[in-house]
């Protein structure tokens, strides 16, 4: 009598067991502890110091604490989940089992899915170290704002499955586990080169660098969540696991493989460039960091004709950076019609300090045009109110974030994070491996 | 007629694996797949279960549709798995036959180590481990590439009369051994392999005709044809 759970199940169930015996996923596991902890710690003392010397104004969390804390899931996603996914498929390569599995007659997509579920279920349980975190912050007297910390827990799952899906193409298309590793750093590094390059070229290398994963997290921890940069991201990860499901098949020439890889490029090209022009995007951060005040932003919606800024600053620039961080990224969100053209003949703009007009940010709007120097949010939009001929409006106190300032110590974080969690899954592991397998 | 293979050839660069190989597998008869070492016998098992493409020729199916479950020869899948787990994984993914198991278990002698990972196992308790996989599976053509291979004399005698048993019911198995003297014990016909081209196909009797001799020793059958 054939078995009532369908074959998918099984599956799952398979690649659980086998995530279970992953030594890498332990290491991962046990590693994550003290990652989150010491990053927690950290920014729970600094947190209290900012708190104790300023006051507080203005002190948020989710920039606090979470960013630092949850940083270590960031490091673990590029430096131990994806070993623990190449081990997962590769292991299924050398062993012969994917050779007998695959005689079934699932699709490989099916397969790969099972493997992601799992990997993902896998690094949902590695997060479990910044979720005490969250408790412990409660306890401590701690204020949560659940939209930004779902943002950043979006973020941070976007993250991982952009790292599987990296991990599993890349140790499918090659045919040993160390070169697959080496190989998916190699596309790591290179990302970062391109922020790098974006941050110096400025332009489309600019552009192209925010959508890599450390911009994206980056974004996320911000609290603010761009379609764009979501669609981007799911394509990545569709491409690289629909990539992996191409390249493990057997009985396919080599020839006919690179032939469907190739379109699935092509395709996965033209569905990322059609994700970078949705325009919808949510500032979930309680101080609304990412945002004009509200009244502002309903003074800019107001405005008919369409707004260019001609920015004369190099790519290196540090006013530049002021610029796009403080004001022209808020900007953006507002008028999705905005046209910034950078204006500079060297990348560094020192020796451009003398030309005329250098450092000037000149504005546009239905035939007439101001200048101004100043990069911070109050200076552009005082620009614009100037430049539309219309006045500014009255900012409401009240909606104004007053931040949560807290001078704690992290009690009890140590101890928890660097002992409990590593000797409790250590005894996890012996545990499973005992009375699971 | 279950399948028939045709003018399958198979090069890996210049080397030429297969040439022109043809022979078909008769429903429910225990087929050998005899040749040296080197013959291309996983290489024609590799092409003829989809595993690896080849350069010409076709696998004709009576019914259309491939019908096979293939255990190629040194795997070790599962390692960290108990052998208990693992018949029954190979029951509910492949769709198998869960009123076989204790049969199979038993038919294998693999009743005293169910519980111990299939790394854990020796080669010859893989082995029989890894045969009642395929055993479960429920394709109507089985193919083991090396059924005996790491089996001492006991062992190969129980496992030839397990597949005999499952051949009996209607299972077609299509083994390809390398030592003749168990290929003679077991199979119903022959498919005679050498540098990559078939010499010769039939029962004993065909072959040894074939080849001018007495159908007594396979052996001097084969090396006469090869």
């Amino acid at each position: 009598m054939p078995s009532r759970k369908p074959p998918f199940v099984w599956l799952l169930e398979k690649e659980w067991r086998e995530l279970l015996v992953s030594k890498s996923w332990w290491v991962l596991l046990i590693a994550m502890g003290p990652l989150v902890g010491v990053s927690f710690i950290g920014a729970v003392h600094t947190y209290a110091e900012v708190s104790a010397g300023q006051g507080g104004e203005t002190l948020s969390p989710l920039i606090g604490i979470w960013g630092p804390t949850f940083s270590a899931c960031e490091l673990a996603a590029v430096f131990l989940l994806p070993f623990v996914a190449i081990r997962m498929l590769a292991g299924d390569r050398q062993s012969g089992a994917m050779k007998l599995e695959l005689q079934q007659g699932m699709s490989p997509l099916w397969r790969v899915a099972a493997k992601s579920l799992i990997l993902l279920a896998g690094w949902l349980l590695a997060m479990a170290p910044a979720l005490i975190a969250l408790l412990l912050w409660k306890l401590y007297g701690g204020t949560l704002w659940a939209p930004e910390l779902a943002a950043l827990l979006a973020g941070h799952i976007l993250n991982a499955l952009l790292t599987i899906a990296l991990g599993t193409a890349t140790a499918s298309l090659t045919e040993h586990p160390s070169t697959a590793a080496i190989l998916t750093l190699a596309v790591t590094i290179g990302t970062w080169i391109l922020n790098f390059f974006g941050a110096i070229q400025g332009g489309f290398w600019e552009r192209a660098a925010s959508y890599t994963p450390a911009a994206m997290v980056a974004e996320f921890q911000h609290g603010l969540v761009r379609l764009s940069t979501v669609l981007v991201s799911l394509t990545l990860v569709a491409a690289g696991l629909a990539l992996t499901a191409v390249w493990i098949r057997l009985g396919v020439t080599l020839r006919r493989r690179a032939m469907e890889a190739a379109a699935l490029t092509i395709l996965a090209t033209a569905a990322v460039f059609a994700s970078v022009t949705a325009t919808p995007n949510w500032d979930l951060s309680e101080s609304r960091g990412n945002s004009f005040p509200r009244a502002e932003e309903r003074q800019l919606r107001t405005l008919r004709q369409p707004l260019r800024i001609e920015v004369h600053l190099a790519p290196e620039d540090p006013r530049r950076a002021d610029l796009e961080l403080q004001a022209l990224s808020k900007l953006r969100r507002v008028l999705p019609g905005l046209r910034v053209d950078y204006v500079a003949a060297t990348s560094s703009g020192l020796f451009e300090q003398t030309r005329p007009g250098y450092g000037e940010i000149r504005y546009y709007l239905g035939g007439r045009s101001t200048m101004s120097r100043v990069t911070t949010a109050e200076g552009v939009l005082e620009s614009i109110w100037s430049v539309a001929g219309i006045e500014p409006p009255k900012t409401d106190d009240d909606t104004v974030f007053r931040g949560h300032p807290l001078a704690v110590q992290a009690t009890g974080a140590a101890e928890l994070f660097c002992a409990v969690w590593p000797v409790s899954i250590l005894a996890g592991a012996l545990l499973v491996r005992r009375r699971f397998l | 007629m279950l399948f028939e293979v045709a003018g399958l050839t198979k090069s890996f660069g210049p080397i030429t694996a297969l040439s022109d190989v043809g022979f078909h597998v008769r429903a429910g008869e225990v087929l050998g797949l005899i040749g040296p070492n080197g013959a291309g016998k996983s290489t024609l098992f590799d092409c003829v279960a989809g595993l690896l493409p080849y350069d010409s020729g076709e696998v004709r199916w009576k019914n259309k549709t491939r019908d096979l479950f293939y255990l190629p020869d040194g795997i070790a899948p599962w390692a960290a798995q108990p052998v208990d787990w693992v018949l029954r994984y190979a029951i509910g993914f492949f769709a198998g036959r869960a009123d076989l198991r204790d049969e199979v278990v038993q038919q294998l002698a693999l009743g005293p180590f169910l519980r111990q990972p299939i790394g854990t196992l020796s080669k010859g308790q893989r082995k029989r481990a890894l045969l009642a996989v395929g055993l479960l599976t429920p394709p109507a053509a089985l193919l083991i590439d090396e059924p005996f291979d790491g089996l001492d004399l006991r062992q190969a005698r129980d496992v030839a009369t397990a597949l005999r048993a499952h051949a009996a019911r209607g299972r077609t198995l299509f083994l390809s051994i390398h030592q003749i003297r168990d290929a003679a014990r077991l199979c119903d016909r022959f498919v005679l392999l050498s540098g990559g081209r078939v010499c010769g196909e039939g029962t004993v009797e065909e072959l040894a005709a074939a080849a001018h001799l007495p159908p007594d020793d396979l052996e001097e059958v084969f090396l006469a044809l090869t």
